[in-house]
Formats: structure tokens, sequence, C-alpha cells
């Protein structure tokens, strides 16, 4: 489901920027190099297929899936990813042909393989198949989406594609996994599991309404309807691995999850950011200067934290590379004076920063989106200046005043920053260079 | 500081760069050779960064390797070599 099909405005209302490593083209500038700065791209063929409704960005490659179903992607292909039927890079977004007579309403990008989910539930694969990660009962990679025959008889829903694994979810409740199971992903089995190459039923869930799925790194989550988190996979924060998914703390209410390789970030119905894990190789954040939201009694699993430095700011979209995070909040003025106030030193803290967007989205009906892979960052602006002005066009203006969103991006690594000071100059820092604007 | 520990069976073999790979965070691969393991070596390094992590693996296992050229039974078993078009 994600945010398919959401958006349907003309193109032209449509603006997207993309920044961090793009060494593989991954970035859609045309170039094979990092951008400390969000970049204004242009992309004219892509708009030829309607709007982007959403995008998936994996380990150096992107999806964009548009308004009337069609799927592009770029970056790294060499395992197939791109699904271009070879196995080369791509600088440009290119159309997946072999989906062109499908309406797609759903995709995923892993970190070398891709999934995408028809409007009549069929499942496609392509990419690295070497764990099994691609469900088609074998550790071939292949360079054209293969429909996942598995899934005949079934609807699904959606794919999450994890750095070795998959997740299914079928229309109803049923979620499987699929590719490598040694930290648990899969949640398939009691006893270790090196890997699977046909989907197996995740268990724990068979009761349980789920409405979406995540997977990043070697972790895994589920939301059930009523807002429960379960997790399952490698320990955040160093806790033990689950083999099973684990609900997250009864009491909260989830709307979205965005997994990283050693984070996690919430959403919940209150607009209110929360993080799990973070602090494994004590760089992503000071989980002494977070407020612990609560501990579970069972002290071995990590603890929900709020992200400092936020105060209250109410956050409409997350999103989680690796090591790095990307939100969106509400608000309508203040954020980026209030998020300089960490600025300027490399202490061990977390502090979410504010990128600026150029052309500047301030004071302009917009929606936006952020989204982001493993080393990089795409953000999509809609303006929905049009749709006010044909319902009130007497209040335009003080609307737009009101609901203006800004981007910010949580800088995830402050510490590493000090610690990997080569890092700050190809990837991280290109994004806090990015926040200081 | 090490970002990561990682067994060699969960590396996987490249055939084009000849070295065994772990996926890093910023979209490039770790990478050591058989020729570092061989010589103890247990740091595997990131091109596009700074990043690394320890190896974890039997430098015997390598070692013996080497004198019998048994190279087969050392790498992953589940893994297949990336192919490149
Ligand atoms: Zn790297």
């Amino acid at each position: 489901m994600e945010e398919a099909k959401r958006d349907e405005e003309e193109p032209k209302q449509q603006q997207i920027w993309s920044w961090g490593a793009g060494t593989e083209g991954q970035l859609g500038t045309g170039k094979l190099e990092d951008e400390y700065l969000p970049q204004l791209l242009h992309l004219p063929f892509l708009y030829s297929a309607g709007s982007i409704s959403t995008l998936a960005c994996g380990g150096a490659h992107a999806i964009a899936l548009t308004s009337v179903g069609k799927v592009f992607t770029w970056g790294r292909g060499t395992t197939g990813q791109l699904g271009h039927r070879e196995m080369l890079n791509s600088l440009h977004p290119k159309p997946v042909s072999s989906l062109q007579s499908y309406v797609i309403t759903h995709v995923s990008a892993g970190w070398s393989h891709s999934g995408f989910v028809s409007e009549i539930g069929l499942l496609f694969t392509c990419g690295d198949g070497s764990f099994g990660q691609l469900g088609l009962g074998d550790y071939r990679s292949q360079s054209t989406p293969v429909k996942v025959d598995y899934f005949a008889n079934n609807f699904v829903n959606q794919i999450a594609c994890g750095m070795r694994h998959s997740l299914v979810m079928l229309k109803g409740n049923q979620v499987y996994g699929f590719g490598s199971g040694k930290r648990g992903q899969l949640g398939i089995s009691r006893d270790k599991i090196k890997s699977v190459n046909l989907p197996q039923v995740t268990c724990g869930l068979e009761d349980v309404q789920i409405v979406s799925i995540s997977a990043n790194g070697d972790h895994s989550a589920a939301i059930s309807a009523d807002g429960h988190l379960y997790t399952w996979g490698r320990g955040f924060a160093g806790a033990a691995d689950a083999n099973f998914p684990q609900l997250s703390l009864s009491s909260l209410r989830c709307t979205k999850a965005a997994l990283g390789w050693n984070h996690g970030l919430l959403l919940t119905g209150d607009e209110e950011v929360l993080m799990l894990g973070g602090n494994y190789h004590g760089g992503l954040c000071d989980l002494e200067k977070m407020s612990a939201v609560k501990h579970r009694s069972d002290s071995s699993r990590a603890t929900l934290n709020e992200v400092i430095g936020l105060d209250g700011v109410k956050v409409v979209k997350i999103a989680a590379g690796a090591e790095h995070s990307a939100l969106v909040t509400g608000r309508t003025w203040g954020w980026g004076e209030h998020g300089q106030l960490g600025l300027g030193n490399t202490n061990d803290q977390t502090i979410p920063q504010t990128v600026s967007l150029s052309p500047d989205i301030q004071n302009k009906e917009a929606s936006l989106n952020v989204y982001c892979g493993s080393g990089f960052t795409f953000a999509i602006r809609c303006s929905r200046e049009q749709i006010y002005e044909s319902i009130n066009p007497e209040n335009r203006t003080m609307k737009s005043r009101n609901v203006s969103y800004k981007c910010s991006a949580v800088v995830s690594h402050v510490k590493l920053l000090s610690l990997f000071p080569h890092l700050q100059r190809n990837v991280w820092f290109g994004i806090l260079k990015a926040s200081y604007q | 500081m090490s970002y990561d520990n990682v067994e060699i069976e969960d590396m996987e073999w490249n055939e084009e760069l000849q070295a065994f790979t772990y996926p890093c965070p910023c979209g490039d691969f770790f990478q050591i050779t058989k020729d570092d393991l061989q010589l103890g070596e247990e740091i595997a390094r990131c091109p596009s960064c700074s990043l690394y992590i320890t190896v974890v693996y039997n430098q015997e296992d390598f070692l013996r390797d080497k004198d019998k050229s048994k190279k087969k039974d050392l790498e992953p078993a589940k893994q297949l070599p990336i192919s490149v078009a």
C-alpha cells in the first residue's frame, strides 16, 4: 500500500531532490558523484508516465512508481536489481519494460534486489537471489522481474526487501518470509535458519491483522490494524536476535515503521517519532541523552526512545537509510532556527537538522515526502496550490501560511563523524552540510 | 572503531574483485582478499568511505587453502559467484 497512488497532480507540480552517495548513479543526477546538497532533478522521461506516487530506495538503486502504475529504475544494476534485462548500472531512470502490461501498485528495493506488486495481487522479483531472497525456489539472480509462482493463488498486497531477505504480506493478514534467516529475520522457525528460497509463513502473526510490513538490513517489522508494532530479526542496540515477531509496547499506536541497519523509526498516531536501538555502534544517538519512553519488562529487548531535539514538533513522514534517517515535519515556521540550536559541535548527540530544498517551499502549499536508500535520500514535493485554489480561492493565502512543510533530516552520525573523518566527506557530511543551510 | 564484526561465511566471494565482500551502509562493499586473510589481516575496508569491519575467521583455514589449493571447501557453500554481464 505505502503511499501508492496518493498523488494525482500534474507532473509539473512535482519536484524531486536527491543527495548523498551517488557513485552508482542512484541519485538520478546523471553523474557518478556524491552530492552534499539536495539536487533538483530533471527527469522528463519519467514524467511522461505521470507523476511519481512513491519511491523505493535500496542499497544503491531506486525504484519510482508512477501514478499510472508504471515503474522506472536507476542506480546499481550489477545483480539485475533494475530489471532492465541486463546486469548493468543505469545513470538515468529507465522503464522496466517487462512490467509494461501490468499496473503496479507497490514496490520495494532491498540491498541488491527488488520487488513489485501488481493491481491484481501478482508479485514479481528480480536482482540478487544468492540467499533465496527472490522466493523463486533457487539461488539464482534475475535481471528481469519474474513472477513468484508460489503466490499464484494468493493476492499479494505488499513486499518488503531487506539486505538479504524479503517479507510478503497477503491480502488478509498472512505474512511470509524468504531469503537469509540467519538473524531470525524471516520469523519462520525457532531453530536457526540459514536461508530458504521459497516463501514460508512467519510464525506468531496468524491471528493478527497486519496492515504494513518493513524490512532493512537484517531487521523485520510489521504493524497491525490496531497500531501494534512487531519486530523480529537482528536485535536493536545489541539486544538478542528474535526468531519470532515480538510485540513492542502494547500501549503504542503506530502508523508507520522505517528500519535502518541498526535502528528503527516509528511514527505514532500522535505524530510523534520514536526510535528503536540506535546506539549499537555508539554513534547513531546517545541514549543517555534521550528520554527513554518506557523500558520493556524484558530487559534484553531494545527500548523505545524519543528523538532528541524534536521537542514535540509534529512529524508527518519518516524514512530510514542504513545509518541515517529523514523526516518531514508539519511545522509552519521556526523549525530552522530551532534545529540549529545544536549545530557547530560534534558532541555525542542526535539532533534533527533542517534541510533546505531550493527553490524554497515555505509559504507554499505543498506535500513533501522523503525516501532513504542505504547512503542516499530523495525528497519529493507535490504542490497542492491548484487543489486549494479550486476549493477555496479566497482563503488560499491564509492556508498557505498555515500549512507548509519543511524537510528535516535526522543527522544520525554526529558521533561517528568525529570517529570517521573520511566518512564525513563522502556521505554523512553531505547530509549534515545540507542541514546547515 | 569497527562498524561490525562479520563472520567470513556471511561474506560473499566476488570473482571480479577477487575478494570477499559485505555490504557497507554507504552503498559500496567492504572488501578483503584471500591474500589478506592468509596474512592474518582481519580488517575489511570500504573503498568509498572510511568505515571498516572486523572479519571473524580462522586463519588456518586459509593457510591450508594455500597449501592444498582446496579453495572451494572454504567459500561459503550457499553462495553463487556474482555474475556480471
Ligand atoms: Zn562504505
